[in-house]
């Protein structure tokens, strides 16, 4: 009993994680190139409703998977374009996208609240009660699979390969890499483009697996903890994957713990992993003397005749 | 060659940012109007109905003013931390928490004077704003942790405070489908003069020049300005930048601190989840598309406060709300790529 | 001679209302090293930026072997094989050597890398190992990383500005020899940048003299031009004043004793057991390659540094535990080396700017006086001379010798006792740094005690009662003027005493 009550917070944590790691990961790109969009928010709820609308309308969930992914990564070409062509402020224009893309999503999804969706992106096998971590593990997704080939190829490209250490380049320092013939225009719109892209798949995690139903800003500020995950994990992604774990896991607590016995109450429990975020926020600044890894060009724009 | 060049103008028209506001309006009423019809709806029609309903009587001009105190207030708090070049993305949190300490001192005071009441009431709030910011301060000047994550967080925290307080402790049991907390009595109720308008508005009003005196007349305002130029200045000029990055944050989290009390005792008048609707939020557009300054932000956040009536009254002809958000940010976005064109010019190359 | 590799006509580029380049004509022969001679602010730089795609000019053509080039951009000029190393280094900090060396698209050892960072290192007497990150390096080896990265991105044209400017004399001549290597056994063309007319006759073999963003002389061939043409060619007929030393000194303003500052990074900046002291209507000159302690110096000495060993004591108080504003009430005045970024704050307006040291005299309480503002900005624009927009314009818009007057002029208005003034001049063009050595001068007859911090060993003669050597962090030797030269100075900056 107990092995089944816990199997089933393992598996809780890995789907909440796996939502905020896919678009953190993203983020993580996007900031490597030196480039911060605190639209995440907005662009996991345009994928979400845009992958929802798709699935309820076309039943096809390739389909809605790739529109989902597609439309946040264009709608976050709009970030791009405002701070790497026209190098307007990073912070304002990152708002603007999670305002935006909220409210966006609720016009788009207005008619698709309550509605019952039809197809949802199965796990590998269904298990209604995993005693197990075989098990567990067996009850996820493909999302969460890709979500881990993500990590490690994201991880091997950044360290080991010269796209990787150019992209790098181009965050830490944009001048030195543009007088080394570095494309920098070129190499933040794209890595900006692909955050999106992650945040969408995020999104389509959401509305057709996680929580198969669309409501008014459903993502709850998940979007907001993915950004605190790319500290968290001082821009690396395995760290960040452990960041992931400890909210997704977190999240999975809140409604279990009367279940084993606290008398806490559940809207109290619902904030620790925000308080937790600061905390760990506060002690990793410290522990690390300021030097967070944060890439050395971020939230700078770049204009290669400024003196 | 290149046949054309970027450069950037040393030299930026004064009232660049007057502009690229209009320019931001016209391209968001332009996107407003493609979706508009895009849902079948004829936008010379909707905006006119807007306009009459949010600007058209007494009454609804009134209504559009109350909507516009919380969204000046907050906006202007986080025009003074940008002073500093700090971000105060928690207004919204700053609002609920003014509003839950206005809500706590009615619960354990009693003023028998109203004025005086309302008086104390008000400055709770303001109280409650500065200590619902005073964590991301701490921690940003003593340790130097980002202050737009820590902000940000704190919303997400006094967010589920309130819902806490309102499902439990100060659950008002007569409240049965709503949970909101027991209503504030009718003597701290702001009076309201002109139809609608609260006194609030009066407040806002008194609390926008405060803003303005402090910001661009006060020595404080000079120490704020250095220090948020140059950290390496300030400490060459003997200008504790730190304490004034931390003042500066207090006050701005109290201005939104304010604008959360204000909304309590002329709106709402109980504590619930209804007593921010994204505010905060807005206010940080409407704090950007001014460049950050206090007389800009009353005038857009009045327009602002009768767009959000405006969207408000039209869901009853069947469009959504939403169409305000999008208009609000879409003039911000059209404001910023304007501004483009205001600091960088495009030349063209001769050829030699 | 040979034929023209790269040729540039008729280019012209402005910045606002700054002509940096006016119908500029430049070129280079292959396997040369060219001299381009100018003083600050003649537009040297702003040239090497056009030819390495970096800026975009408004006007001219560039032709790079026969063929027009349309479309220069860094990225281009890669391609090409032009390559900068500008003042300001352009390495990636937190990247390792290696890193830096092979990022670049155009590299061509990236699969025999170890060779080639032997054969270069031993080129160059360069003893760290790739692994090493930059940030780790002193200044003088960042260079030889910078210019090694020209040529394993296989730039056959290496577009060197003010390369010396940070270096040692003992470590000038090195890089004289690594040079003449490049330029004989790779054929690599050489464009060498400076102000300096002893380093243009050493190091070159063709010059060419810009001056006020014209080409005022091409291809004068070395050997034969004279020493005194070249003078007039650079800075027109200015003849450089010479400062009698016969000033009257009185009692001790400043005394510094026993300084020591522990740096919990790298170990290059501690100051160890600094003791001098300066007396009223006294210059005391301080030599030394920068980094080694002097910022750290002045600052103690101004107040901004805290958490040190020793005393500072002005005027006969003991001030070591006093902050900024106390020095300031005994009249101490700090010109600090980072012009824009320190002395003046960036993105604030000319007029905030003007205030800084004196901001509380123009404010009633809480209050501050736009008026009061007004009138001592005014003051400075009439007593200093500078030439100024709208008091409200962002600080930058002024050019760089007017921001120095700004800032010396506020910092000097009040007669200060004690200035400490640290490279005052660096950047600045020859009738601007003489006004401001002028200031220097006057307020040293007005009876100031005054800490002049340098690299520019000319100016130190000039205006130097007596010099300081500084090194790692200690004062590793003292001259009286009249003993200092080139030589003995500079064998002191490299740590070598005899």
């Amino acid at each position: 009993m107990v092995d089944i009550q816990l199997m089933g917070l393992l598996n809780a944590t890995l789907q909440a994680a796996t939502l905020l790691f896919i678009a953190a990961l993203g983020e993580l790109i996007t900031e490597k190139s030196g480039i911060l969009n605190l639209g995440v928010e907005g662009m996991i709820s345009i994928g979400a409703v845009t992958a929802f609308m798709t699935a309820i309308n076309t039943q096809n969930l390739f389909l809605s998977i790739l529109v989902g992914v597609l439309s946040a990564s264009i709608f976050s070409s709009i970030h791009a374009f405002v701070t790497v062509i026209l190098k307007q402020d990073q912070t304002v224009s990152g708002l603007i996208l999670t305002i935006l893309g909220l409210a966006l999503s609720s016009l788009l999804g207005k008619k698709y609240v309550g509605k019952k969706l039809m197809v949802k992106i199965e796990s590998i096998r269904d298990i209604a009660e995993p005693s197990n971590v075989f098990e567990v593990l067996l009850n996820q997704n493909f999302i969460f699979y890709l979500a881990i080939l993500l990590m490690i190829t994201t991880s091997f490209i950044l360290k080991k390969t010269m796209f990787g250490r150019r992209l790098e380049a181009v965050g830490e320092d944009s001048r030195a890499s543009d007088s080394m013939g570095l494309k920098i225009n070129k190499t933040q719109f794209i890595a900006t483009c692909v955050g999106g892209a992650f945040a969408g798949l995020s999104g389509v995690y959401l509305t057709l697996s996680y929580v198969p139903f669309w409501t008014d800003n459903m993502t709850s500020g998940r979007g907001w903890i993915c950004l605190a995950l790319v500290i968290f994990g001082g821009w690396k992604p395995y760290r960040t994957a452990l960041g992931a774990l400890l909210f997704g896991f977190l999240e999975a607590l809140v409604p279990r713990l009367q279940t084993y016995g606290f008398e806490l109450s559940p809207y109290l429990v619902k904030i620790t992993p925000y308080l937790i975020t600061i905390i760990v926020l506060v002690v990793l600044t410290i522990y690390k003397e300021g030097k967070t890894g944060a890439p050395g060009n971020i939230g700078r724009p770049f204009f290669r005749e400024n003196r | 060659m290149n046949k054309y060049i970027l450069s950037r103008r040393t030299v930026v028209n004064d009232l660049a940012t007057f502009y690229s506001f209009l320019i931001g309006l016209f391209i968001a009423v332009c996107i407003g109007s493609v979706i508009l019809l895009v849902q079948d709806q004829n936008p010379s029609n909707v905006f006119s109905l807007m306009l009459k309903l949010s600007v058209g009587s007494i009454n609804s001009l009134s209504s559009s003013l109350n909507k516009a105190i919380p969204l000046i207030l907050a906006g202007l708090g986080i025009s003074i931390m940008n002073s500093v070049k700090l971000w105060n993305i928690g207004a919204e949190g700053q609002i609920f928490l003014g509003a839950i300490a206005v809500n706590l001192i009615y619960i354990n005071t009693a003023i028998s004077n109203p004025t005086l009441y309302i008086i104390v009431l008000l400055i709770s709030g303001f109280i409650g704003g500065s200590i619902c910011i005073l964590i991301p301060a701490i921690t940003k000047v003593v340790f130097g942790v980002n202050e737009i994550i820590t902000t940000l967080l704190t919303n997400y925290i006094i967010i589920g405070l309130t819902i806490y307080l309102v499902n439990g402790p100060w659950k008002d049991p007569k409240s049965l489908n709503f949970p909101a907390a027991a209503y504030v009595g009718e003597e701290v109720y702001l009076p309201t003069v002109f139809g609608r308008l609260s006194t609030g508005f009066f407040v806002c009003v008194l609390f926008t020049f405060g803003a303005y005196y402090l910001k661009e007349k006060s020595v404080f305002g000079y120490e704020m300005r250095i220090a948020g130029g140059s950290a390496m200045t300030a400490v060459y000029a003997g200008i504790n930048a730190k304490q004034k990055a931390f003042f500066a944050m207090l006050i701005g989290g109290g201005f939104a601190g304010l604008a959360g009390a204000i909304e309590l005792l002329s709106q709402t008048h109980r504590v619930s989840i209804g007593i921010s609707q994204g505010f905060g939020y807005t206010a940080i557009i409407v704090a950007a598309i001014t460049g950050m300054r206090p007389i800009g932000i009353f005038l857009v956040g009045c327009l602002f406060g009768a767009l959000t009536i405006g969207g408000a009254v039209i869901q009853t002809i069947g469009v959504s709300s939403y169409i305000a958000d999008i208009i609000q940010a879409s003039t911000l976005i059209g404001a910023l790529v304007a501004q483009f064109f205001f600091t960088y010019q495009i030349k063209e190359v001769e050829d030699g | 001679m040979t034929e023209k590799l790269l040729e540039a006509k008729n280019i012209s580029k402005s910045f606002g209302k700054i002509q940096a380049l006016d119908n500029v004509n430049f070129h280079l022969y292959k396997g040369k090293i060219h001299g381009l001679l100018g003083e600050n602010g003649a537009g040297k730089s702003s040239l090497m930026n056009v030819l390495s795609g970096i800026y975009q000019p408004e006007k001219g053509s560039i032709t790079f072997k026969g063929e027009r080039q349309k479309k220069l951009n860094p990225e281009l000029a890669a391609k090409l094989g032009i390559g900068m190393v500008h003042q300001e280094f352009r390495l990636i900090e937190n990247f390792t050597i290696k890193d830096n060396l092979t990022l670049s698209k155009a590299n061509i050892y990236i699969n025999d890398f170890e060779d080639a960072y032997k054969k270069y290192s031993e080129i160059f007497s360069l003893s760290i190992n790739h692994d090493s990150i930059i940030s780790d390096l002193s200044v003088g080896e960042k260079q030889k990383i910078e210019i090694m990265k020209l040529i394993f991105n296989n730039n056959s044209i290496m577009l060197l500005d003010e390369p010396t400017a940070v270096l040692t004399p003992q470590e000038t001549n090195q890089l004289k020899n690594s040079l003449e290597t490049l330029s004989k056994e790779d054929e690599k063309t050489i464009v060498f940048i400076t102000h300096k007319l002893k380093e243009i006759k050493e190091f070159t073999e063709t010059i060419f003299v810009m001056k006020n963003g014209q080409m005022v002389a091409e291809d004068l061939k070395t050997e034969s031009v004279k020493d005194k043409e070249l003078i007039t060619l650079m800075m027109g007929e200015i003849s450089t004043s010479v400062v009698k030393k016969n000033n009257k000194k009185g009692s001790v303003k400043l005394e510094v004793e026993n300084i020591t500052l522990n740096s919990d990074i790298g170990g290059f900046n501690n100051l160890v057991d600094v003791s001098l002291n300066i007396k009223s209507g006294e210059i005391l000159g301080v030599a030394g390659v920068s980094g080694n302690g002097q910022v750290e110096l002045a600052n103690i000495i101004a107040g901004i540094q805290t958490n040190f060993g020793g005393n500072v004591t002005i005027k006969g108080e003991d001030v070591s535990e006093k902050g900024v504003k106390a020095r300031k009430k005994l009249n101490l005045s700090y010109i600090p080396e980072n012009r824009l970024g320190v002395g003046l704050a960036p993105g604030v307006s000319i007029l905030d700017n003007s205030v800084v040291r004196e901001y509380f005299s123009a404010s009633y309480g809480p209050h501050l006086s736009k008026n009061k503002m007004v009138n001592y900005l005014n003051l400075l624009i009439k007593e200093f001379s500078i030439k100024t927009g709208e008091p409200k314009a962002e600080i930058s818009t002024l050019s760089g010798g007017n921001m120095q007057k700004l800032l010396m002029g506020r910092e000097l208005i009040s007669n200060p006792e004690v200035i400490i003034a640290a490279q005052p001049t660096r950047g600045l063009d020859v009738s601007a740094v003489e006004a401001l050595h002028d200031l220097i001068v006057n307020q040293r007859n007005k009876g100031s005690a005054i800490m002049l911090i340098s690299e520019d060993l000319d100016e130190l003669f000039k205006l130097s009662d007596r010099l300081i050597v500084i090194y790692e962090g200690r004062i590793i030797k003292e001259f009286d003027i009249d003993d200092a030269n080139t030589n003995n100075v500079g064998l002191a900056m490299a740590g070598v005493i005899e």
